[in-house]
């Protein structure tokens, strides 16, 4: 069974086969659960000494479903004051659009090195790639986006990239591209990457960043950051390139705070970044610092089909710290690399099918639906539900609402008609009891130790995804509490 | 009351306040108010000290302005400085500080208003090869230990950004509780028209194994004074 048809570049692989490998794989689950309980020690830690927490993340809740409710104004509002302050807006209704106008920016002006701040929505559009062909030299600056670029990978977490490779992996890759002496010391790596990248940004000819908050009221561009690539990025080359979502336009300059205050909380467990850059504009009169030239594209790819979904919207809340990557039972196992999608784990399978289309439309199936990435997210976007509203979608197959067509038709629409006689049947005691009974006599020659691991076609493709407790012949287990629950029971008790 | 009157026209007197009129005694709950504030500036200026050392930096104290050069040219002396960059002051003049270093032996590049590319490129340079920059922030944010910079000509943001080290100066007065209030302290028409950057302790990653390791492109050590004005 192949689920996926063909990839479109965004999207690659076979999420079954991937998944599988990967789970496989308990070298990478250790590094995954490593890395991510680590990071969740210290969200807890910085949160429970941070008694507003709470109240901070309702306003920036509330205040970016107000935003994204009147997007229309504040875009329009926010491409106004940019200007005013002098930079150049360019509007990039999906990511060809978007990759054309800085290739075009490029060649125009001559700009051979490219220099990147960490940035989502450039690897969303595949931007490398494209400014690679057209002859430019693009290095990634941020350190785990250096490394995984050095391994012609790409980042499998949204801001730690590196988070599948162990300090020897990147000692050794360092030892073999960087020419240096191996070693695994985290200091030692640091500082080589330290050096070889400050002599690429004090040659840059362009700096390409994302953006984390864009400021309606006074035209500013926020960029958070803890190495300073961003800031360097922003600072040294003559022409600069935001590429922003057009999810990320908040009203006003005080609102950012309540933003501040829990992002940085849940991304890392830090109480502020180390940097947090305000750029509104060129480099003014005298000034040593800052380009000559500001681009930003504001870059829709999906984002306003998304929109007119009332279910879907809210994952335009989303302001990717990637905290529900790393408390999701599904990416602690199989980690970034396995969704095949740019933006993976929860927040990637909510987002993906529509950044990415009918490639990514398996991504909603691809979790437990337990709710910890709700418990989780600063704004509180509820995930499971538009996980089930997307499949919801998925199966109805009738694609619509902005959605693509399934890839299998026929599969779902089975699928479907099964769910259907199913709850049909359960609609009716005796019918229950007899498909149980039917149920417990097929699996009953496969059981093994109390689970039924394989069956034959057409079952298999059950048996392939999980184990299945054998169904019981003679019914549940006596309820443990009284008289209230008889009721419920009578079904099946024999 | 008039015991009183005459004792603070005497204390007045010793301080060589002359064109302050006695106080009357009527207003004389204010007399508390000054207590007060420099109270909450105490405990401001602790509170940012105890977290810019979480976040790894260092904190020189709280400092009068001739203490405060005494430290800094300490600091560098320690680093066996050669050159340092020293940004424009705001409330805190730059020039006796470039002295005081020029004395001790090191070598001054004080940063102005550039004319043209070539100045840009001379200035990059320096700035990328200086051992330490000594700057004065606009605020300090006592909650996370973050010192704000509105980038200016004379006082560029790469001077908390190329320079392996920064020696910074903040007014004690200027030491704001938390973030929200000193965004507000900036204000919106500053930030629509100037660079403005958070710099909360040294540039630091988290890339490799989520293990924590400073200086990554920023300065890997940032040394803080608190300057308190007026009781040198």
């Amino acid at each position: 069974m192949r689920f996926l048809p063909k990839s479109n570049g965004a999207v690659e692989q076979d999420f079954f086969a991937a998944s599988e490998a990967a789970v496989a794989d308990t070298v990478l689950r250790g590094k995954l659960e490593n890395a991510t309980g680590r990071h969740l020690d210290h969200v807890a830690a910085t949160r429970a000494e941070f008694p507003a927490y709470e109240d901070e993340r309702d306003a920036s809740r509330r205040i970016k479903q107000d935003a994204i409710a009147r997007l229309d104004e504040l875009l329009v509002q926010l491409k106004e004051r940019l200007e005013g302050n002098g930079c150049r807006v360019f509007f990039a209704a999906d990511a060809a659009e978007a990759r054309k106008y800085i290739v075009g920016l490029a060649r125009e002006r001559g700009a051979r090195r490219v220099v990147k701040g960490k940035s989502m929505a450039t690897e969303e559009i595949m931007l490398n790639a494209a400014l690679a062909e057209a002859g430019c030299e693009v290095v990634e600056t941020d350190l785990g986006e250096y490394i995984v670029q050095l391994r012609g990978e790409r980042p499998s977490h949204i801001i730690t990239p590196a988070i599948h490779l162990s300090k020897e992996d990147i000692g050794t890759l360092f030892h073999e591209k960087l020419n240096i002496p191996y070693t695994s010391e985290p200091e030692a790596l640091t500082a080589v990457a330290r050096q070889r990248l400050r002599d690429t940004f004090l040659a840059a000819d362009m700096g390409v960043t994302g953006a984390n908050f864009a400021i309606a009221e006074t035209g500013t561009l926020v960029l958070v950051e803890n190495e300073g690539n961003g800031r360097m990025s922003s600072t040294l080359p003559e022409i600069f390139v935001a590429v922003m979502g057009i999810e990320k336009v908040i009203p006003a300059m005080a609102d950012l705070s309540h933003f501040l205050e829990v992002l940085a909380r849940t991304a890392t467990g830090q109480k502020l970044t180390t940097y947090t850059n305000f750029l509104s504009g060129p480099r003014r009169e005298g000034e040593a610092d800052g380009p000559r030239e500001v681009h930003v594209v504001m870059l829709d790819n999906g984002r306003s089909k998304m929109l007119a979904d009332p279910v879907l919207r809210e994952a335009l809340l989303c302001l990717r710290c990637g905290a529900c990557l790393n408390v999701c039972p599904i990416y602690r196992r199989i980690g970034g690399h396995a969704y095949g999608s740019t933006y993976p784990g929860p927040i990637g399978s909510i987002i993906s099918p529509s950044l990415f289309g009918a490639a990514a439309a398996h991504l909603p199936f691809a979790s437990t639906l337990c709710g910890a990435c709700r418990e989780i997210c600063p704004v509180k976007i509820d995930i499971p539900r538009i996980l089930l509203h997307l499949r919801w979608k998925e199966t109805a197959g009738n694609g619509d609402g902005g959605l693509p067509v399934p890839k299998w038709p026929r599969a779902a629409r089975r699928a479907r008609a099964g769910v259907e006689t199913f709850s049909r049947m359960a609609n009716h005691p005796l019918m229950i009891r007899i498909m149980g009974r039917l149920a417990a006599l097929v699996a009953w020659p496969f059981a093994r130790r109390g689970y039924v691991r394989w069956m034959p076609p057409p079952f298999s493709n059950w048996t392939r995804v999980r184990d299945f407790p054998v169904p019981r012949l003679r019914g549940r287990r006596k309820s443990s509490s009284a008289a209230g629950s008889k009721a419920a029971n009578r079904g099946t008790r024999t | 009351m008039g015991d009183f009157h005459k004792l603070i026209a005497n204390v007045r007197e010793a301080l060589e306040r002359h064109d302050v009129p006695a106080h009357n005694g009527a207003a004389g709950s204010a007399a508390t108010v000054p207590r007060t504030e420099a109270a909450r500036r105490v405990e401001l200026a602790s509170q940012f000290a105890r977290e810019l050392q979480a976040l790894g930096g260092h904190f020189l104290g709280t400092l009068s302005p001739r203490e405060t050069i005494a430290r800094i040219v300490e600091v560098a002396l320690a680093l066996k400085a050669h050159t340092a960059a020293v940004g424009a002051g705001i409330i805190n003049d730059s020039a006796p500080i470039a002295a005081a270093l020029e004395r001790a032996g090191i070598s001054v590049i004080r940063t102005t208003a550039i004319a043209d590319d070539q100045a840009r490129a001379e200035l990059r340079g320096n700035l990328a090869r200086c051992d330490l920059a000594v700057i004065e922030a606009d605020y300090g944010i006592a909650a996370t230990g973050t010192l704000a910079m509105v980038a200016t000509p004379e006082r560029p943001g790469s001077l908390t950004l190329l320079p392996p080290v920064n020696v910074m100066l903040v007014n004690v007065e200027r030491i704001l509780p938390d973030l929200a209030a000193a965004l507000a302290a900036i204000g919106a028409a500053t930030i629509a028209s100037h660079r403005v950057a958070l710099v909360s302790g040294p540039s630091r990653t988290a890339d490799i194994e989520k293990r924590i390791v400073l200086g990554v492109h920023g300065p890997r050590e940032i040394h803080v004074a608190a300057v308190w004005h007026g009781n040198d």
